[in-house]
């Protein structure tokens, strides 16, 4: 049973390693943002080819439950982590967004006004 | 008012082609030596089209921002453009421009950065629905609370700031629900405000985006994003060794 439930997270985390070397070496992941998958692959990786490990005994241990649970539960509390550094990322870029937005229509409003003061006869409607 | 200083209307507006011109036209009446800044907020209909016929210049946002996004890109404007003093209208007609002269002169007057327009102190009748009373009355009092000092209407977009004001809202400016939470940020910046009475009639055209059923859920989440904002660390001020 144990060993069933070993091999498919083996698999499985060796699936989401060569996925996201692969994404990084095509580029299209940033480094930045893989370094969190990569981390949560070799963790469950681990996982699997160690069962009694040091962290998953632990964990059966303070909360009671058995090996899979436990590698479903640091699975997931990765996955919560990644979710949460894509909402911060999500937030700079709004932001970002935002800034360049307004950037982006006082220089055509600057450009505009110079153009029509430099080209009074031009009357091509920007 | 009119002692040799710049003042610059600023109109945020998405989608107001039945009310902006209007509103532009309107304010040139009353007060011909303001200019008038139309911040088109990605509108989709005429909006720019009837501004610039009106006489105000127009910065159209290249996509919507939402109202805290386009109000920040007049504020950046007037930053830049060196306005002393800075009004925000609304485009939809509630606000008179005949009343923008109070503004001005309490600005003046009472030596406050930032005067808020209120609908609901001195005599100002305005009708609105119970529902909506209470919430504005919940609202007032836990900003009141927070800026100690009485706040009867802060959901209010009809202000006047002057130089420093502008310059804090240039750089930081708040994107959720940004009339309530800009009275918070100018108490975080200690930032003097005061309010004045206004009158504010019906909308010349389109609908208040707080409908009447999703008027609780609006509330809990400004009342959340107010209890955020006081947690938040202050901004810098351009030129300032300290936090503002």
């Amino acid at each position: 049973m144990l060993i069933k439930v070993q091999i498919v997270v083996g698999l499985l985390s060796i699936f989401l390693l060569w996925t996201t070397f692969e994404l990084v070496r095509k580029n299209r992941l940033r480094e930045e943002y893989a370094i969190l998958w990569l981390f949560s692959g070799v963790v469950v990786l681990v996982f699997s080819l160690w069962p009694e490990f040091l962290l998953s005994q632990f964990f059966a241990r303070i909360t009671g439950i058995f090996y899979l649970s436990a590698v479903v539960v640091i699975t997931f509390l990765f996955l919560l982590l990644i979710v949460l550094h894509f909402s911060v990322v999500i937030s700079k870029l709004t932001n970002q967004n935002k800034d360049l937005a307004q950037r982006y229509a006082l220089l055509e409003l600057e450009f505009k006004e110079l153009s029509r003061r430099c080209f009074p006869s031009d009357r091509t409607p920007l | 008012m009119g002692n040799g200083q710049n003042i610059l209307v600023i109109i945020p507006a998405y989608n107001e082609e039945g009310s902006v011109g209007k509103v532009v036209e309107e304010i040139h009446t009353h007060l011909p030596q303001v200019e008038v800044l139309v911040v088109s907020d990605g509108s989709t209909d005429r909006t720019s089209e009837r501004a610039k016929v009106s006489g105000a210049t127009v910065l159209e946002l290249p996509f919507n921002l939402g109202i805290g996004g386009a109000m920040q890109a007049g504020y950046k404007y007037a930053y830049e453009k060196g306005y002393d003093i800075a009004i925000q209208v609304d485009a939809d007609g509630q606000h008179d421009p005949k009343e923008i002269g109070k503004l001005l002169r309490a600005l003046e007057e009472k030596k406050i950065d930032v005067a808020l327009g209120s609908r609901f102190i001195g005599d100002s009748e305005y009708k609105s629905s119970v529902m909506r009373r209470i919430g504005i009355a919940i609202f007032s009092g836990v900003i009141s609370a927070i800026v100690k000092q009485k706040i009867t209407d802060p959901t209010s977009g009809f202000r006047a700031a002057n130089r420093k004001a502008i310059e804090l809202f240039a750089s930081n400016y708040p994107q959720d629900y940004p009339e309530p939470e800009a009275v918070v940020l100018l108490h975080q910046c200690r930032l003097k405000m005061g309010e004045v009475p206004v009158g504010m009639s019906e909308r010349y055209s389109g609908e208040s985006s707080i409908t009447r059923i999703r008027s609780v859920y609006y509330m809990v989440k400004v009342l959340l994003a107010i209890f955020v904002d006081c947690f938040k660390k202050p901004p810098f001020l351009r030129g300032e060794e300290e936090r503002c």
